[in-house]
């Protein structure tokens, strides 16, 4: 077990690495000049040089990566280029709102769509199949900013029961976590569905039930226990689609979260900001997925060997 | 078994989407006299809703709809199939050489697939789509950039599977290059499988490039975006609530009907297999 994990946690950290040399590179190459975005188009260029100069623009290009990187390990990301304010405390100003937001639409949608893979798998059979199929092909398709302008207008203006945007109360959260979720709920009920109907035709099931294994005794110990490998697999690899996901929907919803940030910052080209941002999401992405591979080890304890 | 008549008939609802949209894309000015940029009413009084002139009304600036979606479209499919050309192209490649090769440069390509699954596909779209200057050509050259790795996945691991076929050992016993044998004897080998991702990627391209342009990151103006008609329009839902159904209803049915092709081929191709 503690090998696996010290396999797993190595590769996550040098994909880290990996990220910060991407980051790092896209910063370099934003044709955004640092000393102008703060110190303004008017700046005389002895200003400007001496802020290069500071900010250590001058220095050769993997001495710069050097100093990026041991920065980052401090958990230094620099300062906005706009306001000044640190990076990091605009992150953890903002990671509430989209840890709120991400949350809430992951839970209730991979509740929701457990229950109905479940309750569909129950009544598989070709018609079954089909209709989850295609629910989910089709609802998937949906963009998610036009579903949630859609929702807006269904509920905050024609219906007007809920706000049209913005952020502070349950009210406020229920129209963007239901349009994140919908995306989580129709994935999940069509996975659970395919994994428990395939279990559930499977030898050892019918073995379990020939010797006399009750309905809710095979759901749960047999058909589940198997199907959640792949569930909780998916489940990791699902939080990097659902940052593009909540980047989205802050935006069309007004919500104050990280994704807002990020699209806020492309436009002030505030680097450091958005740099920061993408960072921290691919650190969040990573650990996730090596929460996974820890969860991955306990549930199955084949893949240890793997 | 009626898996298989199922696939069919999926195959066959995307093709005619496909066909659909494809077909607009190419008519576009033979489908509408207007110009899609072009203010057509005598005098605007906010916009129209659908009627005799307009079969899908007019905008909030008083521009024909309809010749906006039609022209829409070829901006979609082009960005898409481009995209998708471009992440066939990289994955493709790097599938083949990682799984041919194998060894430690299997191990760093892999290690790089994993790197660019681990970026959050959106934002690291929007921080290439600020470095690049937005045009027809670098939209689908960043989305290409960071959809390739499905594809070099999956060739990567047809590869694994045919590289100990009698063929290919016969091939390597002749002395071919390794050039050769990749080009000659392992590409064809790929490419069906490759035909059912590439029509996943053409629905993901498509759903990429609208939410790009939603947020104001994608092809600029003046060539006409689905994603942005959606945004241009979505305060004006209120007034002119088909201004805002109708692009999103257009973008899904690209998306839809990529989707339903590829997946249909997958399980098509997976039977024959089989």
């Amino acid at each position: 077990m503690t090998a696996y994990f010290v396999r797993r946690l190595a590769r996550a950290l040098t994909t880290l690495f990996g990220t910060t040399f991407i980051v790092f590179l896209l910063v370099r190459v934003v044709p955004a000049d640092p000393a102008v975005s703060i110190a303004g188009p008017k700046a005389d260029p002895e200003t400007l040089a001496r802020i290069r100069r500071d900010l250590g623009l001058d220095d050769p290009v993997l001495v710069q990566y050097g100093r990026y990187v041991a920065a980052v390990a401090r958990g230094d990301l620099g300062q906005s280029y706009v306001t000044g304010r640190r990076v990091t405390d605009v992150i953890l100003d903002r990671l509430p709102a989209t840890a709120l937001l991400g949350l809430t639409s992951l839970g209730i949608g991979f509740l929701a769509g457990l229950v109905a893979g479940l309750l569909t798998a129950a009544r598989r059979g070709s018609r079954t199949d089909w209709a989850v199929l295609v629910a989910s092909l089709v609802g998937l398709s949906l963009p998610t900013f036009w579903v949630g302008n859609v929702l807006i207008y269904a509920f905050g203006y024609r219906l007007a029961v809920l706000p049209l945007g913005g952020y502070g109360t349950v009210r406020h959260l229920v129209l963007p976590a239901a349009t994140l979720a919908l995306g989580v709920f129709l994935l999940y009920a069509r996975f659970v569905h395919t994994n428990v109907a395939g279990t559930l035709a499977s030898d050892y099931v019918r073995t379990a039930r020939a010797k006399g294994a009750g309905p809710v005794r095979i759901y749960v110990r047999h058909a589940l226990r198997n199907a959640l490998i792949p569930i909780v697999t998916l489940l990791g690899l699902d939080v990097a689609a659902l940052m593009s996901g909540v980047v989205l929907t802050e935006t069309v919803f007004n919500w104050p979260g990280l994704g807002r940030l990020a699209v806020q910052a492309v436009f002030s080209l505030d680097v450091p900001v958005l740099a920061g941002t993408v960072l921290f999401s691919a650190a969040l992405v990573l650990a996730c997925n090596l929460a996974v591979d820890l969860l991955y080890g306990v549930i199955d304890p084949r893949v240890q060997r793997g | 078994m009626g898996d298989r008549r199922r696939s069919q008939r999926l195959l066959a609802v995307g093709l005619v989407l496909v066909g659909l949209l494809t077909i607009v894309a190419v008519a576009a000015p033979w489908l509408t006299p207007y110009d899609p940029s072009a203010i057509v009413v005598a005098e605007y009084r906010g916009p129209e809703p659908p009627g005799p002139a307009h079969p899908l009304g007019t905008d909030t600036l008083g521009r024909d709809v309809w010749a906006r979606l039609a022209f829409g479209a070829r901006t979609s499919l082009v960005v898409g199939a481009l995209a998708m050309a471009m992440s066939l192209v990289i994955g493709v490649t790097i599938g083949l050489v990682a799984g041919y090769f194998g060894g430690w440069v299997d191990a760093a390509l892999m290690w790089v697939v994993d790197l660019v699954l681990t970026m959050p596909t959106l934002l690291l779209l929007i921080v290439l789509a600020t470095v690049l200057p937005p045009s027809l050509l670098t939209i689908p050259l960043v989305i290409g950039v960071v959809g390739w790795t499905t594809f070099a996945r999956t060739v990567r691991g047809e590869v694994l599977s045919l590289r100990e076929r009698d063929y290919l050992v016969a091939a390597r016993a002749l002395g071919a290059s390794h050039g050769r044998i990749l080009v000659r004897h392992l590409l064809p080998g790929v490419l069906p499988g490759v035909i059912a991702l590439a029509a996943l990627g053409m629905s993901g391209a498509i759903g990429l490039d609208a939410g790009l342009s939603y947020l104001g990151l994608g092809v600029p103006l003046p060539t006409p975006s689905w994603g942005r008609m959606v945004s241009e329009v979505q305060t004006y839902f209120g007034v002119a609530p088909w201004l805002v159904v109708l692009p999103g209803v257009a973008i899904s049915l690209g998306v839809i009907g990529f989707n339903l092709v590829g997946h249909a081929l997958i399980d098509l191709l997976g039977d024959r297999r089989a």
